[in-house]
């Protein structure tokens, strides 16, 4: 799975935890807290992507996380190191 | 504290949510046709999965469920995404109320919430556990907070901007009318002028259901093959309650704060009591349950004559329905006009207390009785049961029962106003 996939993927489940961002159109700069999402939805994306992509690695190493851009870079990274 | 005047307490608003129907003309239209939706129970996570050993063995757990919700579009889709069953059933239920009584005219900081109920989630709980088993890591982080029964007053806080006070209560089957005693002494007591008190909907899993079937209390599955006759309190032929999903949502109010447009009180309540029986078990005590009619009657300053209608508690459990008779008889009760709301509406457990008192209120509306369907052999013939048919009838004081294992018993009357 390519780094645009992963990217795809986060918005559709940003899309499932805020459902009136369904019309907005995501660029990687976008952070998840300045699009809306709470800590408690910002962790829900987080790990409902990484359940999609069966991927199990300690929530820590992605707490630094900027934005969508970067949260799919770091997971790619991650699954393709698995 | 002021002094207060109990005939100052009034039921100025109600929401009502159940397998019958949603929202109060739905659900009292169905009443006094007594039409009920029992059938063996299709909600996932009711039923236990059978194994090939057990084959033979399983038991249907019959019961009523809420077959469509509507959700009002004023309610947070992304609020309701993460809500239980429970808790959507309470925001819908309570949207109603709200609207009835005419809150958003009402400073939110002197309204209070009291959610009666305790382990209110336990289907979707078991639901999420088995759904996660083997994969712990995956866990939806809701599940932290959404576990605990205090999300209903969350949800409900947060949807309805109430900033006075919420909190959950639980006094098992009696917890719906124990939530409404509970913002009963809120209001006196001036902590808020207004108080919402809500039957929580109890979610049973197969567990519970199992639970409470091993322990006698629930109906057996004799009648699977026609699940319309499973419910029937007080009658011969009962053997068990039979669940029925519901929330009830009342809104509780001195006569100082009633000056907003539209809201009209359905009834004044008079009076009210709760009494501990010192046993942990499911059994009643016909000694508790007279005490608390007793001090009804008495802070009513009423005589047992002047009643003229009685909601029971009424399960269809073999000792507690008995008991309960003996009850209102040892009360000089009997004259008075009874009906089990139970058997149309099933026991909702957590919610049973405060949905009776909505039917109990929406009678009175009415000016007619809803019939008690099933009841084809009252274990005593005498009383002056509602039983085939409605029955024309205006209630002018009535009395509603609440009784929980664990030795709870409640009363409240009420009375046209």
């Amino acid at each position: 799975m390519d780094k645009e996939e992963i990217f795809q993927m986060i918005t559709r489940h940003i899309c499932e935890v805020i459902p009136e961002l369904k019309d907005h159109h995501f660029q990687s700069g976008d952070s998840l807290k300045n699009l809306g999402a709470n800590s408690i939805d910002r962790s829900e994306i987080v790990i409902m992507t990484l359940e999609s992509l069966s991927l199990k690695i300690p929530l820590i190493e992605i707490a630094g996380v900027e934005n969508m851009g970067e949260l799919a870079s770091i997971l790619h990274e991650k699954l393709q190191s698995r | 504290m002021k002094n207060y005047n109990p005939d100052e307490i009034f039921i100025t608003g109600l929401g009502v949510t159940s397998a019958i129907g949603q929202g109060k003309a739905a659900f009292v239209s169905a009443l006094l046709q007594g039409q009920h939706a029992f059938a063996v129970m299709q909600r996932p996570g009711r039923q236990s999965p059978v194994s090939s050993s057990e084959a033979g063995e399983a038991t249907a757990f019959l019961g009523a469920e809420i077959l469509s919700l509507a959700i009002p579009e004023s309610l947070d889709q992304k609020v309701l995404r993460t809500a239980s069953f429970s808790g959507q059933v309470a925001l819908v239920t309570l949207d109603e109320a709200w609207n009835d009584a005419n809150l958003d005219e009402v400073d939110p900081n002197r309204i209070g919430l009291v959610v009666g109920g305790s382990n209110v989630q336990q289907r979707e709980l078991i639901q999420t556990q088995e759904a996660y088993q083997g994969r712990l890591h995956f866990l939806r982080p809701i599940y932290g907070m959404s576990f605990m029964d205090s999300d209903l007053c969350g949800l409900c806080t947060a949807s309805f901007g109430i900033q006075g006070f919420a909190y959950t209560l639980g006094a098992a089957s009696a917890s719906g009318q124990i939530a409404i005693l509970q913002a009963i002494q809120a209001v006196q007591s001036d902590q808020v002028d207004i108080c919402i008190a809500m039957g929580a909907l109890t979610d049973l899993s197969y567990w519970e259901c199992q639970g409470f079937r091993s322990l006698g209390a629930m109906g057996s599955d004799r009648y699977s093959k026609e699940p319309a006759l499973a419910c029937r309190p007080f009658d011969r032929d009962r053997d068990g309650f039979i669940y029925g999903e519901s929330c009830g949502v009342v809104v509780i109010e001195g006569s100082n704060s009633r000056t907003r447009k539209g809201v009209k009180p359905y009834a004044r309540i008079s009076a009210w009591a709760m009494g501990m029986d010192r046993n942990r078990n499911p059994n009643p005590s016909l000694e508790g349950e007279v005490r608390v009619i007793k001090k009804a009657l008495e802070q009513a300053k009423l005589s047992a004559k002047e009643i003229d209608y009685i909601n029971p508690h009424g399960t269809g459990s073999l000792i507690g329905d008995e008991t309960e008779l003996q009850a209102l008889q040892h009360c000089d009760l009997s004259h008075a006009y009874l009906n089990a709301t139970k058997s149309i509406t099933g026991h909702g457990l957590s919610s049973a207390g405060t949905v009776e008192v909505i039917a109990t209120l929406l009678q009175m509306q009415e000016g007619r009785l809803h019939p008690t369907r099933n009841l084809e052999n009252p274990i005593e013939p005498s009383y002056n049961w509602v039983q085939r048919q409605s029955v024309p009838h205006a209630i002018e004081r009535a009395i509603n029962l609440s009784m929980g294992f664990g030795g709870v018993n409640s009363a409240i009357c009420l009375q046209q106003y």
